[in-house]
């Protein structure tokens, strides 16, 4: 934790306190309930969210280009290309509620793009050129975030939340 | 040593991904062309390299980890539509004379994968 990160705390704690007050005893008793398997449906209708982040520089991937298709029959089915805000997600949701539908999808990551624009020394043909992170949904009732960590040489990807 | 190999890791049990399916392909006329269907070994790794050194050029190539399989045949719990089903890992080799390791580290919510050594 950075010394930035102490003001920010302490003000979440004062806000944490005061909710509690306000809402009283059973909702604050609920709001410090454990997660419950079911606790991401609860929370809210589904929604499946990214984020990038380009952990060789240790910065968010910012303005990486992202395809992002549906699995139809046996093709990947191109639904919007767009590209990542600065801090390396989507302003929006890439699928909520009603849209957000079970089955399997693709985001492509256009790696070497995003290396090459931002200046990094690579060999020709770079190791990674576009990378498909593949992943199903089996409950769009849920909320997925699909955490993608990348560098020139190497990515991981998990269900995150 | 030069060409390619690969490694899989259990990374939920900390074991090696025994028995994992891995179908090998070459980028050929502007499709992954499939070469071989391997399965790992009981240490993770392959017998045989994906590709030998005299038979590996400049090029685009696909490894496709089946990790659903492999973690449903070990018995592991997943959602009927499991989170990741088959892995495509697709890089380039820019110099023969050089060894691309590239391992897999998964688990039913994760992989990983990297140019290793």
């Amino acid at each position: 934790m950075s010394n930035q990160d102490l003001p920010r705390r302490k003000f979440l704690a004062t806000g944490l306190a005061l909710g509690a007050s306000v809402l009283g005893t059973t909702e604050a008793l609920a709001q410090a309930a454990p997660a419950a398997p079911q606790s991401a449906k609860a929370a809210g209708p589904g929604r499946l969210t990214m984020h990038a982040i380009d952990v060789w520089n240790g910065l968010p991937a910012s303005g990486i280009r992202v395809d992002l298709s549906k699995l139809e029959g046996d093709t990947y089915r191109l639904v919007q290309s767009f590209n990542a805000n600065k801090g390396g997600r989507t302003d929006k949701p890439l699928f909520e509620g009603e849209n957000f539908a079970r089955g399997s999808y693709e985001i492509l990551l256009h790696v070497e793009e995003h290396y090459a624009k931002i200046g990094a020394q690579m060999p020709n043909p770079s190791f990674l050129t576009s990378v498909p992170i593949r992943f199903s949904i089996a409950d769009p009732g849920q909320r997925y975030h699909i955490a993608i960590l990348l560098t020139p040489w190497s990515y991981s990807y998990y269900r995150g939340s | 040593m030069a060409g390619i190999t690969t490694h899989v890791l259990n990374t939920a049990t900390g074991t090696p991904g025994a028995g994992m399916r891995i179908d090998f392909s070459v980028w050929e006329d502007g499709k992954y062309k499939l070469v071989k269907t391997v399965h790992t070994n009981s240490d993770g790794r392959t017998d045989q390299m994906i590709l030998k050194a005299e038979d590996t050029k400049v090029g685009k190539y696909e490894l496709v980890f089946h990790v659903r399989e492999y973690f449903a045949k070990i018995g592991t719990p997943m959602p009927d539509l499991a989170f990741i089903d088959t892995v495509p890992v697709r890089f380039a080799v820019f110099d023969t004379a050089q060894h691309y390791h590239v391992p897999m580290l998964a688990t039913p919510w994760s992989c990983t994968t990297y140019r290793g050594s």
